[in-house]
């Protein structure tokens, strides 16, 4: 009873508990944030019939029995056809040899081959060797029985694909049990990077992202910098009902200045070019970046403006020479936040942009989903593809996400 | 010989003053161009009917009388957006701050862990919207899946008219990174002397959260109630990804701003559109000054004198 009193009375073990307990809420919160991410990438590398299973299957790689299709006899001794299928993977038993050919599939022919209306029509020679055919979709390592007359195992091969096994006339080829292995699918990528339904492909969406990104930062840092510099080193009447004036933007909604903006652009001609998302961001760059622009400017010690005042500096040569390389990690914050912003923006684009020549990333996927609606592994392959850059500027800038946050928000 | 100094420094002011209004120029532009003159349209335009064909008739108050009396359609939009700012923004925040207070841990991974959990409010968008779809897929998303672990069956989330609006918070929950950083710098800005002495004086973690945690970080919090509950209402591209821009299943994800969206862009109603985006503006505004309104109550500011 005394001891376990003391227990809970020390503060210190109750601490550890606690401290504990809270390293493994976390960690397990930590990783239900990222599941979504994962499993992202996991359905993106997905074949067409791994996307739909009960449990889910995390890692895209499957072993596929490959039993002789029903579907796919020889009508006559040594006469297959392969067509257009349900999907999947086919197995074509041709007299002995064993084909494996994907969904709509080109098998190699031979010498003594038939081949007829695109579709494969093979007649094997009746002693001769078994190919295993080249396939994206195969393992490379692929299990072949072979069978005797009395349907006796004779050998088992483990046989790379492209590689050939000799039978003996009237041996049986058997496919084992676990035949191929359906392995992530990089072509799934390929399919979503030229998507056959959409006009364009991502080559487009990528340069017009790039390009409306780009001119987007520079837009914002330029005009940002500059105005920062002016509410924080310039005494002047209405500077600080401006910059409150400046601040309140930020709560209006965008929405309530987007239609008059809208048909203003209209009647310059604006409509379906990247002048709407471009030139604004050189008129201010948005009240955040200017507020924050500011707060970095304030904490520099005005002497050594005054300094290069006495060295005969004029402001603008204050403000570039001296300032501007004094602000680079609030610049770096600025371009990050820029970008980010200028990644993922959907309303503009979606406004502004009509042809499909013009769409952004975010345009192109969203019109990648509406016509691939149950194709979630080229869906998954496509928001990788958008996703990608933005992760990898994180991981790279993630200090400056960070201290851009901290001299901003906290001073709010 | 005595005006002459005075001069000079008139001189000076009035030169540094015109400098200022240099470096301010771009923003002064963009703020008549691109903020101020539209915000003018905008008040004009709501009195208007146009469809940007013909020209514009001002027809009065006739759009917001059709707003209020003849357009259910205004009002489940507004519900629904009501509805989602009221447990989204509650329950981002109570979540960013949980989070935010894991991360001021010393721990090791401490790093690790902030990557994970801010990595996705990077991620917001068409892209983040899509891997949500497939997440509430009914039959074989993940969610579901999840709960048929615990022997519950998923409903039908985005397809469900009762369950729709619970997924959009569900899914916003995921960003609640970008809000967790704010707290941190907030946390991290609590002087340590603080703790110090409530050390002395015997108090526990629980005391120490209570009366020192909460109120040193009440004016972020304050700050990023205002500024999530303006943004929270103007959700947009995850509702427009994920309903096709339609809001459905039966508009109950018919946001205001895709309403205003369609309204403008669809059938080129810019009159109603403009009436509609203000009354956005004026829902947001009562937010905030109410929030202002009630602010004394239990934001606390340091160096502040209580009686």
């Amino acid at each position: 009873m005394a001891e376990k009193l003391t227990f809970w009375q020390s503060k210190k073990r109750t601490n550890k508990i606690v401290g504990w307990v809270l390293y493994v809420v976390a960690w397990s919160g930590a990783i239900i944030f990222v599941i979504p991410l994962i499993w992202m990438i996991s359905t993106s590398f997905k074949a067409p019939d791994q996307i739909f299973t009960i449990p889910p299957k995390w890692i895209p790689i499957s072993s596929v029995s490959l039993e002789y299709d029903t579907q796919i006899k020889a009508k006559k001794t040594g006469t297959v056809n392969i067509t257009k299928g349900e999907g999947g993977i086919k197995v074509v038993r041709i007299k002995g040899a064993v084909h494996v050919v994907p969904e709509v599939g080109k098998v190699k022919v031979y010498k003594g081959e038939k081949v007829s209306r695109g579709t494969v029509v093979g007649t094997m020679p009746s002693q001769g060797k078994v190919r295993i055919y080249e396939n994206d979709d195969i393992d490379s390592n692929t299990l072949i029985k072979v069978l005797d007359k009395k349907k006796r195992v004779i050998k088992e091969y483990r046989v790379p694909s492209g590689s050939s096994i000799k039978v003996k006339d009237g041996d049986t080829v058997k496919v084992g049990q676990k035949l191929a292995t359906v392995l992530p699918q990089w072509k799934n990528y390929v399919k979503a990077w030229a998507p056959e339904a959409l006009d364009e492909t991502f080559n487009r969406y990528l340069f017009n992202t790039i390009f409306v990104t780009v001119m987007g930062i520079l837009g914002v840092i330029l005009s940002s910098t500059f105005v920062a510099y002016g509410f924080a080193r310039f005494r002047f009447p209405f500077r600080d009902p401006l910059f409150l004036i400046m601040i309140s933007t930020m709560m209006i909604p965008v929405q309530v200045t987007m239609i008059p903006t809208f048909i203003l652009f209209k009647y310059l001609g604006w409509i379906d070019t990247f002048a709407p998302l471009i030139i604004p961001t050189f008129f201010g760059g948005g009240a955040f970046n200017i507020f924050l622009m500011r707060q970095f400017f304030m904490t520099i010690p005005y002497e050594l403006d005054d300094a290069a005042k006495i060295d005969g500096c004029n402001y603008f040569q204050i403000f570039y020479i001296i300032l501007l390389p004094l602000v680079k990690p609030a610049i770096a914050t600025v371009a990050i936040f820029g970008f980010v912003y200028n990644w993922n923006d959907f309303l503009n684009p979606l406004i502004y942009l009509n042809s499909s020549s013009n769409y952004t990333l975010a345009l192109g996927l969203q019109t990648f989903t509406t016509m691939y609606g149950t194709d979630y592994n080229l869906m998954m392959a496509a928001s990788t593809i958008v996703l990608l850059p933005i992760l990898i500027v994180f991981f790279f800038g993630q200090r400056y996400f960070i201290e851009g946050v901290a001299t901003s928000g906290l001073k709010g | 010989m005595e005006t002459k100094p005075k001069r000079n420094k008139l001189k000076m002011s009035t030169l540094e003053a015109i400098w200022g209004y240099v470096f301010l120029g771009p923003w002064i532009l963009g703020m008549v161009f691109f903020i101020g003159g539209p915000i003018i349209a905008s008040v004009i335009l709501a009195f208007c009917e146009w469809d940007l064909l013909t020209a514009p008739k001002f027809v009065g108050l006739d759009n917001f009388g059709k707003m209020f009396f003849h357009d259910p359609k205004f009002w489940v939009s507004l519900w629904n957006t009501f509805y989602y700012t009221i447990f989204a923004v509650p329950l981002g925040i109570v979540g960013s701050v949980f989070v935010a207070l894991l991360m001021n841990q010393k721990w090791k991974t401490v790093r690790v862990l902030r990557t994970i959990y801010y990595l996705p409010s990077v991620t917001a968008g068409v892209a983040s919207a899509i891997i949500w779809m497939w997440l509430f897929n009914p039959d074989f998303g993940l969610i579901n899946y999840g709960l048929s672990l615990f022997g519950i069956k998923g409903p039908l989330w985005l397809a469900s008219e009762a369950w729709s609006k619970p997924a959009l918070i569900f899914m916003s929950l995921w960003a609640v990174g970008g809000n967790m950083i704010i707290y941190l710098a907030g946390l991290q800005g609590i002087p340590r002397q603080l703790y110090e002495a409530a050390d002395i004086d015997g108090a526990g973690i629980i005391h120490k959260f209570r009366y020192i945690t909460i109120p040193m970080l009440t004016p972020v919090i304050f700050f990023n109630l205002i500024m999530s509950i303006v943004w929270s209402f103007q959700i947009f591209t995850q509702v427009y990804v994920m309903t096709g821009g339609q809001g459905g299943p039966a508009d109950s994800t018919l946001v205001l701003v895709l309403y205003i969206y369609q309204h403008a862009f669809k059938y080129h109603h810019m009159g109603y559109a403009s009436g509609l985006s203000w009354m956005l503006f004026i829902v947001i505004m009562i937010f905030t000054l109410l929030q202002f309104r009630f602010a004394g109550g239990w934001v606390h500011y340091e160096g502040e004198l209580k009686k």
